[in-house]
């Protein structure tokens, strides 16, 4: 059995689940919402970056240089999961943010645009898959027994990279400081200024373009369809869960467990059996502490 | 210090309440109140639990259930008629100078205590100076300078309060609405938290406290005003106050 090839599996993998869940833990924790709509947007950031990258390719400059396709059609990802978070949040957010049962409504409201925005990318593209061009060229890295090849390694570099800065960015700015505000406690959000609305914008903005970055680096492995986002929601709100909502840490420190479960049940039963160890896994995981991870890195006690 | 003619015929009043209404779903907290608040007082709002002091300052801010009647601060009309969206238009409110102490403290757990005074300077302008405006919170409450760097979900009772008002302070008001701030407190600390209060120069602004226990404003305040079963009932200036307990 390779080891080595487990290894980098998983930790690929464990990054791109954590972007994902991350953007799912700071929606939920900061607008109450659980975004339905992130699987849509996450395929809808990848057919963006397809499109783009199609555009893209035949410029002079750009077919010269692998590498700086690479990075706008990284771009474009990005882009276009804001502008769609962007979309889900003046439809499913604004108008029913303070009316009551808004969890429920929102859930069923984020589901719509999910289910509708789905058929829209059907009826646009067709449901044959769309392969992305090879964003980080072809090189080869080995230390020992590991093998890092070319697109697990840019896909690891860009995750980290992208989220580092991130989370800087929400530790260091005053928007960081009005998100982060946000996810402990809107209600005294509000009391220093900070309007709930437009914050909705700059964190559905801010998760949608997470969504974007996982959509590109994992169509590196897989390919570009309309449904290709549901398993990824579905892993990205486990991985949330599992780590605790509302905390980025718990996130991280889930997405590299369920990471490694996925990569060694792949290898050691074959890839069905994923999903059923990885939710028996979670089970386990909130049987034992029911607020996820993030129960065991709380140092501060809450309200 | 007492407002004075000159004074109240100069500016016009920070707040200025007419006819106002509030409450939750079907109750009804606030009946028709009115209140001014002229510019440098400190006045305290006495009145039992219950009695509608918290949803008078709540509704001030836009966050009781539903409000009607005029609210002007610093003549900008805030207030209006509104039967649902508790909290939509705070901001606004907030940006035009109101800054709410609540009850409860209502504190952010996680951010550090430095962050979370940064966050009480988030309008824009009160934000370019948050450096010398913590300067000044932390010597109104010093015990915080050791604390900056703690995240809040692990201070005391007393600790809490202090980062709590402190967030108000930080903010670029001119209208501090400060509830119950001993509430909750072993009375020694309690009382040092109002005697900080009291010790803030108010300059132009104005600071309205609401508290149950009479004996902490007398003689500390401009005005005190009764509050009972939603009505604002009898008002004395400090002295006048304090003249009648001796009296008695």
């Amino acid at each position: 059995m390779d080891f080595g090839f487990i290894f980098i599996t998983a930790i690929t993998l464990a990054c791109i689940y954590g972007t994902l869940a991350i953007g799912i833990s700071i929606t939920w924790s900061s607008l109450g919402l659980v975004n339905m709509a992130y699987g849509f947007t996450f395929s809808a950031a990848g057919f963006g970056a397809w499109y783009v990258g199609r555009l893209a390719q035949d410029l002079p400059l750009v077919a010269d240089y692998p590498l700086l396709l690479g990075a706008i059609v990284i771009a474009a990802g990005i882009v276009t999961g804001a502008l769609v978070g962007v979309m889900v949040c003046a439809l499913a957010f604004i108008p029913i943010h303070d009316k009551p049962e808004f969890t429920v409504r929102g859930l069923i409201a984020t589901l719509a645009i999910s289910l509708i925005g789905t058929q829209v990318l059907l009826y646009m593209f067709g449901p044959r898959a769309k392969p992305l061009p090879t964003l980080f060229g072809d090189w080869k890295v080995s230390f020992g027994d590991i093998v890092i090849t070319a697109d697990k390694g840019g896909s690891i570099m860009a995750s980290i990279v992208l989220l580092t800065l991130t989370l800087r960015w929400m530790t260091h700015s005053r928007r960081g400081l009005e998100i982060r505000a946000m996810m402990m406690n809107p209600h005294a959000a509000s009391l220093v200024g900070i309007g709930v609305r437009r914050t909705g914008f700059y964190v559905m903005a801010l998760t949608g373009g997470l969504a974007g970055l996982a959509s590109v680096l994992l169509s590196q492995t897989y390919f570009v369809s309309p449904f290709a986002g549901l398993t990824p929601l579905i892993k990205g709100l486990s991985v949330a869960l599992c780590g605790g909502l509302g905390s980025v840490q718990g996130a991280v420190i889930a997405a590299v467990i369920l990471g490694f479960n996925e990569a060694l049940t792949a290898s050691f039963l074959g890839g069905q059996y994923v999903l059923i160890t990885q939710f028996l896994l979670i089970i386990a995981i909130i049987l034992v502490r029911p607020r996820g991870i993030a129960g065991i890195l709380d140092r501060a006690r809450e309200a | 210090m007492t407002v004075s003619q000159e004074q109240v015929a100069r500016g016009e009043p920070i707040l200025s309440v007419n006819g106002l209404s509030a409450g939750y779903g079907p109750m009804r907290v606030i009946h028709d109140l009115d209140l001014i608040i002229h510019p440098g007082e400190r006045v305290g709002i006495v009145g039992l639990n219950g009695h509608g002091k918290s949803t008078l300052f709540l509704a001030i801010a836009g966050l009781t259930g539903w409000q009607r009647g005029s609210i002007k601060l610093s003549g900008h009309e805030v207030g209006g008629t509104r039967s649902q969206g508790p909290g939509r238009h705070t901001h606004k409110v907030v940006r035009r100078g109101l800054a709410l102490m609540p009850q409860g403290d209502e504190i952010f757990h996680g951010l550090t205590v430095e962050e979370h005074l940064d966050s009480g300077a988030f309008t824009p302008k009160a934000w370019r100076e948050r450096a010398t405006r913590k300067e000044g919170v932390l010597q109104v409450f010093p015990p915080l300078r050791k604390l900056m760097q703690t995240p809040v979900g692990r201070l005391s009772g007393g600790e809490r309060r202090m980062v709590s008002l402190g967030r108000g302070l930080m903010a670029d008001a001119s209208l501090f609405l400060v509830d119950e701030p001993s509430l909750g407190l072993a009375p020694k600390i309690g009382k040092s938290v109002m005697e900080a209060l009291f010790a803030i120069e108010l300059g132009s602004s104005a600071m309205v406290i609401a508290e149950q226990n009479v004996a902490l404003l007398e003689g500390r305040v401009d005005r005190i005003i009764g509050m009972h079963v939603g009505k604002l009932k009898g008002e004395a200036s400090a002295s006048l106050a304090q003249h009648n307990r001796r009296e008695a």
